[in-house]
């Protein structure tokens, strides 16, 4: 083997390849479920009258432009091109799962993100289609109306629908305050009743996933996830502030396609999306490892894209694929736009991620009381006074300290 | 040597040669550590088109004296039990003769040596737990350093096989839900770890050398030559 081919196998060796091919039987047992599954869907009534082409038409879209997104989703799925017309079909189909959607607390920031786009990607648009049975933010229907009409949606498609669920959970003190519809649920009951005959949970953005914001310190609601109070059911959560509308596309396409939830992580999140870190697949990487950090706003390294870490960003703790797929569009994302990322997708992302600080200096709750300190002011002290205990026993050692016989 | 004295022998040479390849090891992973936590110098290199890998090496020292670090604390622990020279978990053992020894060496420490009333010429038990503290700390810092280095290795694979990541998730996943549920957590305690393994070697070269100077045996060489004198009965 000459030098050349030595280094062609060294950097292909399959130790440092990700596995995104999982055999040829692998992949005719999926094609075969999904085409089962799709043909169900076919048959089933279409629930709105929503036609994806009309929809994409209507925005001046090419059938071209659809068969490209729908490759680009085949492959963020990381499934093998050949599926691209199953997932182009799915999408046509998004209109016969029938979704509801509720909001806790919360901003709305997850659906604005969706909806508030004034060049709305595909991935938008196919949430326009699918069969949205229930949407407080959207719905005309208010107090009684709208509850009878969640009543009958829940009631015609028991065990059949997706639950998407925005916003975080009050279960403290003062969770009386947060009540919805003209019964006066609260959000907890809401959530018990609406997720207990879905087929599954979909927890969109930080705050139904881990309470997000809400449940920031001091958490006087008592904030907490959709998971920590829905049992028995498959949850899939979608954080981040606001979730991508790619990744909720991709998690609802995967389950018209299979009928069944994607590949979770230890988080009940899609490895599709959340598998990889920010940091990995960061267009200013390159600058982490040379050393070249911006050190404050405007300065030369900002100019030159350099590395944001001493700024703060927590991209090397932070799971998501925001450097890939991008926000708006694709336009760009916060660390393209020169911010640091402060790690939204993971859990108590706003009491620990989200400063402008690099790691060493977060703050936290040192171990003498309530006052916060950076790791290394509070280390500081700590070796200020073992130095001092030391000088002062030495001096006296010195002093009064008795010498053994030699 | 003097007479009156005999010579005792303290540690193997290999103890000696593990003991100064854990000091070079912790004095470089917390050099390249602070730098990885807080990059506390600039890369001094104008060129763009230069090959400066600051934080590259920086991160590849610091793995690599881990890496060194973590095979040693199997060694040891592994000469804890069955060490032919001198096994410590016998000096560790709540025995009532062993508690006797701790409280008697840590008050000729508060007397400043006016009270010595135990036998100093073998490893003393109040040495021994300050020592298993230490290999404590650095377990603790083996397990939470290898958690934030797996985070790396998201598609499960590495250039050393699938065994590797595999492994790393199973010893230490619970390391994020122990020390507080994210993995800022666990950064967190693998940098304030750092500074209670500092205090701890601050104090115990002190000990090291105040027992040499008050004791008159000569316990500082030690970790160089191996043995320190006792007076003959």
């Amino acid at each position: 083997m000459d030098r050349r081919d030595a280094l062609a196998k060294m950097f292909s060796a399959k130790g440092v390849r990700v596995d995104t091919n999982r055999g040829e039987a692998y992949y005719k047992r999926l094609r075969e479920t999904m085409e089962r599954r799709l043909s169900e869907l076919r048959n089933a009534p279409a629930a709105t009258k929503m036609d994806i082409h009309k929809v994409l038409e209507a925005e001046g879209l090419s059938r071209r432009d659809f068969m490209k997104w729908a490759s680009a989703i085949t492959a963020m799925l990381m499934l093998p091109a050949p599926f691209t017309p199953l997932v182009a079909e799915a999408a046509e189909l998004m209109n016969r799962v029938p979704v509801i959607w509720i909001e806790l607390q919360d901003c709305a920031g997850n659906s604005e993100a969706i909806l508030r786009s004034d060049a709305p990607t595909i991935d938008e648009l196919i949430l326009e289609t699918i069969d949205l049975e229930f949407n407080e933010t959207l719905m005309a229907a208010a107090g009684h109306q709208a509850e009878s009409h969640l009543d009958e949606a829940m009631e015609t498609f028991k065990g059949k629908y997706l639950c998407v669920v925005e916003g975080s959970v009050p279960v403290g003190a003062g969770k009386e305050w947060c009540t919805i519809g003209a019964k006066g649920e609260t959000f907890e009951e809401h959530l018990q009743r609406v997720a207990g005959s879905a087929a599954a949970v979909v927890a969109v953005g930080t705050c139904a996933t881990f309470g997000g914001v809400p449940a920031a310190a001091p958490n006087p609601t008592g904030a907490v996830g959709v998971q920590d109070i829905v049992k028995g059911k498959p949850i899939i959560n979608i954080p981040a502030c606001p979730a991508n509308p790619a990744n909720i596309t991709g998690t609802i396409l995967h389950f018209v396609l299979t009928g069944q939830i994607p590949e979770l992580d230890h988080l009940n999140r899609p490895k599709f999306a959340f598998g990889y870190r920010i940091h990995d697949n960061c267009e200013r990487r390159a600058h982490f490892d040379a050393g070249e950090f911006v050190e404050e706003w405007g300065d030369e390294g900002a100019q030159n894209n350099w590395c944001l870490y001493k700024m703060g960003c927590k991209g090397p703790m932070t799971f998501n694929n925001c450097s890939i797929v991008r926000y708006n569009s694709g336009t760009n994302w916060p660390i393209g736009a020169g911010h640091g990322c402060i790690g939204c997708s993971e859990p108590q992302f706003w009491d620990k991620y989200a400063q402008e600080r690099p790691m060493a200096d977060t703050e936290f709750k040192a171990p003498t009381g309530g006052v916060e300190k950076s790791v290394d002011q509070f280390g500081l002290g700590l070796l200020t006074a073992a130095g001092i205990g030391i000088a002062v026993h030495a001096a006296i050692s010195a002093t009064a300290g008795k010498k053994d016989e030699e | 040597m003097k007479p009156g004295y005999k010579r005792v022998k303290r540690m193997t040479a290999f103890m000696r040669i593990n003991h100064w390849v854990v000091a070079i090891c912790m004095v470089a992973a917390v050099a390249t550590g602070l730098y990885i936590g807080h990059p506390y110098y600039q890369t001094l290199i104008a060129e763009p088109a230069v090959d400066k890998y600051v934080m590259a090496w920086n991160r590849w020292i610091h793995l690599m004296a881990a890496i060194i670090f973590d095979v040693s604390s199997v060694v040891i622990a592994y000469l804890y039990f069955f060490s032919r020279f001198e096994k410590p978990y016998k000096k560790l053992l709540p025995t009532p003769k062993n508690i006797r020894e701790f409280i008697a060496v840590f008050v000729n420490l508060i007397t400043f040596n006016r009270v010595k009333k135990f036998d100093s010429s073998h490893s003393d038990s109040f040495n021994t737990v300050y020592f298993f503290i230490f290999h404590l700390m650095l377990v603790w810092m083996l397990l939470t350093g290898l958690q934030l280095y797996v985070q790396g290795l998201e598609s499960g694979h590495s250039s050393i096989g699938d065994w590797w990541p595999a492994m790393l998730h199973l010893v230490t996943d619970w390391t994020i839900p122990f020390t507080g549920g994210t993995n800022m957590d666990v950064r967190i305690s693998h940098h304030t770890t750092m500074y209670f393994i500092i205090v701890w070697v601050m104090f115990h070269i002190y000990y090291q050398v105040w027992r040499t100077i008050f004791w008159q045996e000569g316990d500082i060489a030690i970790v160089f030559g191996g043995s320190k004198f006792v007076k003959e009965k």
